[in-house]
């Protein structure tokens, strides 16, 4: 299987939806196995190691892309109900 | 047989059976083992299950798939001999179902207390996550029971709920959650999110056989699995209470314990379904957890979901068709069986005896009125009493030689059924269709059926004796 060196060689882009907030979520816990990266744009993770379609973004799948404009009209499931009256919000 | 106490347990006898392969080599996380489990469902309907032990990444991490993954490994799920058929198994699970309620024993201990993270938790490290399918949007959790109370009815354990629903693992303690509008889940959570509060959960993964098919069964409202699980197993269900006052299975492998977090929504998916169709994305629930609780050395489970027939198939089988069964049969008594296998019961196959002509319509009619029927059967397939409906050459022989497509096919417009049909027409709205094949009786007197064939005498002292005899030539 293949070894790579960690977050040093952090991927620039996400490759999903090509944002460039990518971020490192962990680590093998056996030292310098695999990375696993996160994008907090369309929060995709993916790991080094896995095949080049769900690592490079000129790889991945056209079907699977996500432009900005998709992110912006997700449907919403379930949807929130109104708040009771007198109760105050005290959830996250 | 059965019942298991545990996961480990069920895997023992899973060994004893020859039904537990060992992959001792090491494998990377992608694409091997879902590429495994995925090899498995092509290779019949007898396939063992598989544990990996050398993980890439990971120094002692232990990966389970397939477990429920054929009809032998299901047999003995509900503590049935291995070459139990599928008509046995769902009469097996149909007579335990309707003992309900059994009996939930509440005790203080449990092996998952072994070990606790409550800071810095990261999921990525405890636990061997895994993409599924290419186009999945991340890892996700497909086989937890995912438990929550009413916060509206705090102390009823009747309304307590055990679910499995698909969770995205979208940070180190962070999960999507996937809370359909027809789960009992999502009373819960709307109920929380009046209050404005966030929903505590508690989510067991690595879990007896059991009570991962009664977290699958859409049971009623204000029936607990545990319960039912108990009636099933005809032995009492043992579970630990969290702090959080919420009942896990003594024997879990993990306990994650977190909150559903009040009137926020958050991008989810897609991932592979139970159809053979990614869902889409969509604005989903968002999970925190706040503290993990595992086993020493615990295993990991998970269901490889691909195009049917796969291991949620199984999941999805005899928990889909009983509860179908004891509805129709509580209307009327001559219904004998329900198949409800295919795609989590969008086809249906229902055998009946025959009051009066007209009659297995009006079966048809009802299923599809029953609680599973509103949101999933969109075809339903009558038979006669003497036509088992688990058996697909009889089925279709009825077919052959019942069906008058002048006037056995109705077609129903514009019904509901599940966002993740793809099908609909719109998504959620279906046609929908019952063919009756059943024969004819007065008053509808359509056909020249004349007389059935039956079997010689002494048929069934030949079956039993050679099917002895067949078994004993094989060792």
């Amino acid at each position: 299987m293949t070894v790579d060196d960690g977050a040093a060689d952090r991927p620039t882009a996400c490759p999903r939806c090509r944002s460039t907030t990518v971020g490192v979520q962990a680590t093998s816990p056996v030292p310098g196995v695999w990375t696993l990266f996160s994008c907090s744009t369309c929060l995709y993770t993916w790991r080094s190691t896995e095949p080049a379609e769900n690592t490079d973004p000129d790889h991945y799948p056209e079907a699977f892309r996500l432009t900005p404009d998709q992110l912006a009209t997700l449907p919403v499931a379930p949807t929130i109900p109104p708040l009771r009256a007198g109760d105050a919000p005290g959830g996250s | 047989m059965g019942p298991y106490a545990d996961l480990r347990a069920f895997l023992d006898a899973l060994d004893k059976h020859k039904q537990l392969l060992h992959i001792t080599d090491r494998v990377a996380l992608e694409p091997d083992v879902a590429a495994a489990a995925c090899a498995l469902t092509k290779l019949g309907e007898s396939s063992p299950a598989i544990e990996f032990t050398d993980i890439g990444g990971y120094a002692n991490a232990r990966l389970v798939m397939n477990v429920h993954g054929s009809w032998p490994n299901h047999a003995l799920a509900l503590g049935l001999e291995p070459d139990a058929s599928p008509r046995e198994q769902f009469e097996r699970f149909v007579e335990g179902y309707q003992r309900y309620p059994g009996e939930l024993e509440r005790v203080s201990d449990a092996p998952w207390q072994e070990n606790v993270v409550d800071h810095d938790i990261n999921l990525y490290e405890l636990m061997p996550l895994f993409r599924l399918n290419r186009g999945d949007g991340a890892m996700f959790i497909d086989k937890p029971c995912v438990v929550s109370r009413d916060p509206d009815d705090p102390d009823n354990d009747d309304v307590e709920n055990v679910g499995v629903y698909r969770l995205q693992v979208k940070g180190r303690n962070r999960l999507g959650i996937q809370t359909v509008p027809q789960h009992d889940i999502a009373i819960h959570l709307a109920h929380a999110e009046e209050r404005g509060e966030d929903l505590p959960v508690a989510i067991a993964l690595g879990n007896d056989p059991l009570i991962t098919l009664m977290a699958a069964t859409p049971m009623l409202y204000d029936q607990l699995e545990y319960r039912m699980a108990a009636a099933v197993q005809g032995h009492p269900y043992q579970v630990v209470r969290t702090s959080t006052g919420l009942d896990v299975p003594r024997g879990s492998e993990f306990v994650l314990e977190g909150r559903i977090l009040a009137r926020h929504r958050e991008m989810e998916g897609p991932f592979g379904e139970f159809p053979g169709y990614y869902s889409g994305c969509h604005e989903y629930p968002v999970i925190e957890i706040d503290r993990v609780f595992h086993r020493t050395d615990p295993i990991f489970d998970a269901v490889y979901v691909g195009r049917p027939w796969t291991e949620i198939d199984y999941l999805q089988a005899m928990t889909t068709s009983a509860p179908i069964f004891v509805q129709l049969h509580e209307a009327f008594p001559e219904v004998t069986a329900v198949n409800a296998l295919y795609t989590h019961g969008l086809v249906v196959i229902v055998s009946t005896g025959t009051r009066y002509g007209g009659f297995a319509k009006a079966i048809g009619m009802r299923l599809l009125t029953t609680s599973h029927g509103l949101g999933y059967a969109t075809m339903v397939i009558v038979v006669d009493e003497d036509v088992d409906p688990f058996n697909l050459a009889q089925v279709m022989w009825a077919m052959s030689v019942k069906v008058n497509p002048a006037s056995d096919v109705m077609i129903l417009p514009n019904l509901s059924t599940n966002l993740l049909n793809p099908a609909g027409q719109p998504t959620g709205v279906i046609h929908k269709m019952i063919i009756d094949a059943t024969t004819p009786v007065a008053p509808d007197v359509r056909g020249d059926y004349g007389e059935e064939l039956d079997t010689p005498q002494t048929t069934d002292a030949w079956r039993a004796r050679l099917a002895t005899m067949i078994k004993e030539l094989r060792g």
